[in-house]
């Protein structure tokens, strides 16, 4: 599904990402961890190229990104991606944010749209905020509009980027729920994250980044249970 | 010194025809000058510098410059260079919007830039083009918040439309020359149809008030 090669990012003299290569299999849950300023969230983007790769290669679903005759639009119809600050669009409520790309990108009629989208509000378990603007909704539930957003384009992957850092606690579980269930219906899925827990439970791969490489890469219990290196061993000390 | 109030009272009703010809003008420009200025406001902030520098160079030149010379440029200076015969009213509007675009220009620049960059991204991950993102996302947000500078601009707009009577065009300045020319009433003229601009700007500034105030009420974002 997913397919990185010796990828590179630079922001002028700083080098963000130095030669990330790794593969993700349909249906896998892959969970980026490390600390702040190793390049987690700038690896997701480039894979929707929000950020333009410096150099490197990344396929996805058979589509060379870098390709001069790859239309990156219609890429991003097919891969979803979440917000740490959810950037839901204030100015429509939470049905509306869900069916405008459906209605605008794909050209989808606005009831077929708006049936599909009170599907996936349901399945986010929000049926009842059809109606609500962003700034009527907690952050738990900004975050689950933003990912039944996401969602309605059908995706075949879904990046989650520090989906729950900007929530309170007592709302993280909510967002998680959703994550988790997509996850057993086989979602294609690359969460950055701290959530261990999450990381543990769900993922089938977890990846350690620090200073634009990645240290270390293994099941959750190879990864947690039996770290190979001294910097994932430091890392989770300090986070667990 | 006497305020001669019965030359006030024969000539108020000349006086007061000269509204209709600013409102004109103003509405008329405002609105011309809106459209063109949210066009260089979006190729101001382009990255294609085929785009933003041209607009960049015309929002400078027109802002550096003083309207009146903007005005005998439009009326003398283009009907002399390419040999057409100029139309007072049509050249009055031409100057005034293209005055107005570009402080328009500015605003609207400034409104798409205070639309967080997430929301321009949330929309891209979405598979909508620039374009796409610009036109559902980006500026009906922008388009709320230059509700207040837009106001002022048409407030602005209004009161310096007055500079379009050195071309003949008879708005409330021009009926205030008049009236002064014949009645040799100068300061009679002259604050009258300074309160008759301040009773408009008043009252359009009263207005932009109770818009900003619905818009804070039931207005998203």
């Amino acid at each position: 599904m997913v397919t990185v090669e010796n990828l590179h990012k630079r922001f002028g003299d700083l080098h963000v990402l130095k030669g990330i290569s790794l593969k993700v299999q349909k249906g896998e849950v892959l969970v980026i961890i490390g600390p702040s300023g190793s390049g987690k969230s700038t690896f997701l983007r480039c894979l929707n190229h929000l950020e333009i790769p410096t150099s490197g290669k990344i396929m996805i679903d058979g589509v060379d990104l870098g390709d001069r005759h790859t239309n990156i639009n219609l890429v991003r119809r097919s891969v979803g991606m979440v917000f740490q600050h959810f950037n839901l669009f204030p100015h429509l409520t939470a049905l509306e944010n869900i069916i405008l790309a459906p209605v605008k990108v794909l050209g989808m009629s606005r009831s077929e749209a708006e049936d599909r989208g009170m599907e996936l509000l349901g399945k986010v378990g929000l049926a009842d905020k059809r109606d609500a603007y962003p700034d009527q909704l907690s952050g738990g539930q900004k975050q689950r509009v933003a990912i039944a957003r996401a969602l309605a384009m059908k995706p075949k992957l879904m990046l989650f980027d520090e989906p729950t850092s900007a929530l309170d606690p007592e709302m993280i579980g909510e967002v998680l729920g959703v994550m988790r269930e997509l996850a057993i219906e086989g979602m294609t899925m690359i969460v950055v994250s701290h959530e261990m827990g999450f990381a543990r439970e769900v993922a089938d791969r977890v990846l350690l980044l620090d200073g634009g490489v990645i240290v270390e890469e293994g099941t959750p219990s190879e990864f947690f249970g039996n770290p190979k290196h001294e910097r994932t061993r430091a890392f989770l000390s300090k986070i667990l | 010194m006497t305020y001669d109030v019965e030359a006030v009272a024969r000539y108020l009703p000349f006086l007061l025809r000269g509204i209709t010809v600013t409102l004109q003008f103003t509405v008329l420009s405002f609105v011309l000058g809106s459209v063109l200025g949210l066009v260089f406001a979006l190729g101001r902030i382009s990255r294609n510098p085929v785009l933003r520098v041209p607009c960049r160079a015309y929002i400078d030149f027109i802002r550096g410059t003083p309207l009146l010379a903007q005005i005998y440029l439009v009326h003398f200076g283009f009907p002399q260079m390419f040999g057409y015969k100029p139309v007072g009213w049509v050249d009055a509007v031409v100057a005034l919007t293209l005055n107005s675009a570009a402080y328009v220009a500015e605003i609207f620049r400034a409104g798409i830039e205070s639309i967080e960059r997430g929301q321009m991204e949330a929309a891209r991950s979405l598979g909508m083009t620039y374009s796409q993102a610009m036109r559902y996302v980006v500026l009906p947000q922008a388009f709320r918040r230059v509700v207040p500078p837009m106001g002022n601009e048409f407030i602005a707009l209004l009161k310096e439309s007055s500079l379009v009577s050195v071309i003949g065009m008879e708005d409330l300045m021009m009926k205030a020359r008049m009236m002064a020319g014949r009645s040799f009433k100068a300061f009679e003229a002259y604050f009258t149809i300074a309160l008759i601009y301040l009773a408009l700007t008043f009252t359009f500034a009263r207005l932009l008030d109770f818009l900003e105030r619905r818009i804070k009420t039931n207005g998203h974002g």
